[in-house]
């Protein structure tokens, strides 16, 4: 019996039929790997050429290596401005979203609150519609609070529109802990704060963290926001500086894929160190959603 | 309640009730903080939206001029809505079938035994990662009418009287932008197929094989099915998305050349924020207002119909 397996496998491996069928499977996957890898190269290829390499040579590797590209583009493209600004805006977001979501996603899991539902499809119905359902009004809403020209018309909106997916991501993750903790921990006499603190929100640290990168990479790449809302130049965050850059220096392609690599390489190095945790809280919303 | 649950047992009742009551405004704390910035920063302007599509706002005057529903009437009449709203169309036809095919191949290609699974994921979600800006800056250099790289493969392959500026060519810009959202999208796509992969059962698939399914049948009537859940979920979210696209088109193409790839996002903008229409502006925002309710419906429907 063992050996009928055995044969049975040997004719499997080495027939032409699993060969063609392995290269056609590995063939695919690599063709899309490189789809998606080929443009990152050229981008970080071109910002290290010259002017004059890139319409000689527009596609291979840099002959020598021009690393000034990325302090004169730093410099010249205020790149430099807009990376703090970027930062400035995305740390209250994330801080604001995550902890917000963390207290209500709590709230709505855990007490039977009369007219909690209602709440809870209140906050959904912010993940239905689209930004541009709100974004007129929201902008004379910041302009007559004194918000517009300063961080605040970033940081406030980008916290509400946050909500609504930290809500519902933190209150299936609160729904899904188990009850005797808390209640152990009361017995003990912590009051209900203490019991969110102490007990439950360590216990949510991996549908916190997955959610802090989650909203992190949604700030740091925001665009349509802050486009509208903060048009002021000192102001612009990183994805902005760089869209107003390259109208700017159109023709000037190693400069502007010295400030592309500048705005992309950050989000990808936390994209690959936290992937696990980002794709975990992808999926989670989506297949529980 | 009070006074009867007073009168019936004093002492008790009463500590009982301040419990109650107690808990009930300790659970309201940890929402509301949430809820008030929720409201005023996200309901109280939805609602705004709609009052102002019924006016004839321009931004700068003190009154907004009620005018019914006038803004709804041009917005049939007007030619540049009905042509974005065929670019929607077929932004969300081709822009939602490819991803999901292309995910849907590489999910089943790595489900099926291939190694590399970890490495095959990161990079295939790299291009989800990034701005849409740094995107439109990539394929603008893809599509350069005179070094870029879309024209030299076609030239490299002998096509090269297929070479164009692809972007400036009012027939083949919005599908080379759609060609550019599909490549940033397709990880995406492949990331929540595999996460739904995991979940089927591979005795089905065994058992199918056995029965004689071969790897076509087995991918129709058995893994497809099996993947109907995330399937409908992920066709909701890119419809949705696809209504709503603005920033590749934004920054790639204006919505040029001239009006052959404006979308209704785009023409929004343009209308509220660049032409002062805020009144006119509002109505169109409900258009993909609506259209993305009606996405989310039919998704919540088929969800329910399916459990």
């Amino acid at each position: 019996m063992a050996a009928n397996v055995k044969t049975r496998r040997f004719v499997r491996k080495y027939s032409w039929r699993f060969w063609a069928g392995k290269t056609f499977q590995y063939g695919v996957l690599v063709i899309f790997a490189l789809l998606c890898i080929i443009p990152l190269f050229w981008v970080i290829s071109t910002a290290l050429k010259t002017t004059k390499e890139v319409a000689a040579n527009p596609l291979g590797p840099p002959i020598a290596f021009h690393w000034e590209n990325f302090p004169e583009a730093w410099i010249v493209g205020r790149f430099g401005k807009y990376f703090r600004n970027s930062v400035f805006v995305s740390i209250p977001i994330v801080i604001g979203s995550v902890g917000l979501s963390s207290l209500a996603g709590y709230g709505l899991a855990r007490f039977n609150l009369p007219g909690s539902q209602a709440i809870f499809y209140g906050f959904l119905l912010g993940l239905m519609v689209p930004f541009q359902s709100i974004m007129i009004p929201l902008f004379y809403i910041l302009k007559d609070i004194g918000f517009i020209g300063t961080y605040w018309a970033m940081i406030v909106p980008s916290i509400a529109l946050g909500l609504p997916f930290g809500i519902f991501f933190m209150r299936a993750f609160f729904l899904g802990l188990p009850h005797d903790l808390a209640d152990a921990a009361k017995i003990d006499g912590c009051n209900d704060f203490d019991v969110f603190w102490r007990v439950m929100l360590p216990l949510a640290g991996p549908g916190i963290s997955s959610l802090t990168v989650f909203q992190f990479m949604g700030a740091w790449n925001s665009f349509l926001l802050p486009l509208i809302y903060m048009q002021k130049e000192e102001l612009r965050p990183l994805v902005l500086g760089l869209m107003f850059f390259r109208s700017r220096y159109t023709q000037n392609y190693p400069l502007t894929m010295a400030g592309a690599t500048i705005v992309m390489v950050p989000i990808i190095v936390i994209y690959v160190l936290f992937q696990r945790r980002f794709i975990q809280g992808l999926t989670a919303g989506a297949i529980k959603g | 309640m009070s006074a009867r649950a007073a009168a019936l047992s004093r002492g008790a009742g009463i500590a009982a009730l301040r419990r109650a009551v107690s808990k009930v405004a300790v659970g309201y704390a940890f929402v509301v903080p949430a809820l008030a910035l929720y409201v005023f920063f996200v309901i109280y302007p939805f609602i705004s939206s709609i009052y102002y599509s019924l006016t004839s706002w321009d931004g700068a005057q003190p009154v907004k001029v009620f005018v019914g529903l006038a803004n709804y009437r041009r917005l049939l009449s007007d030619p540049l809505v009905g042509q974005s709203l065929l670019h929607n169309l077929i932004w969300v036809i081709m822009g939602t079938i490819s991803p999901i095919v292309i995910g849907l191949l590489l999910g089943v290609l790595l489900w099926t035994g291939a190694r590399g699974m970890v490495a095959f994921r990161t990079i295939y979600f790299l291009p989800v990662v990034l701005s849409e800006v740094v995107i439109a800056i990539i394929w603008n250099w893809i599509y350069h009418p005179l070094f870029g790289a879309a024209n030299e493969l076609l030239r490299f392959i002998g096509l090269g009287n297929l070479a164009r500026g692809w972007l400036g060519d009012p027939n083949w810009a919005l599908p080379a932008l759609i060609i550019a959202a599909i490549w940033s999208y397709y990880g995406f796509c492949f990331v929540v197929i595999m996460a739904g992969l995991q979940n089927v059962s591979v005795e089905l698939v065994e058992a199918a094989t056995i029965d004689g399914a071969n790897p076509w049948q087995r991918f129709i009537y058995v893994i497809v099915p099996e993947l109907r859940h995330v399937l409908t979920m992920i066709t909701a979210f890119t419809l949705i998305g696809g209504f709503n696209v603005f920033g590749i088109v934004f920054v790639m193409t204006q919505g040029g050349p001239g009006t052959a790839t404006q979308v209704i996002a785009t023409y929004t903008y343009r209308k509220a924020f660049q032409e002062s229409e805020v009144g006119y502006g509002a109505a169109l925002s409900m258009v993909m207002t609506v259209l993305s309710l009606i996405a989310s419906y039919v998704f919540i429907r088929l969800r329910e119909r399916g459990e």
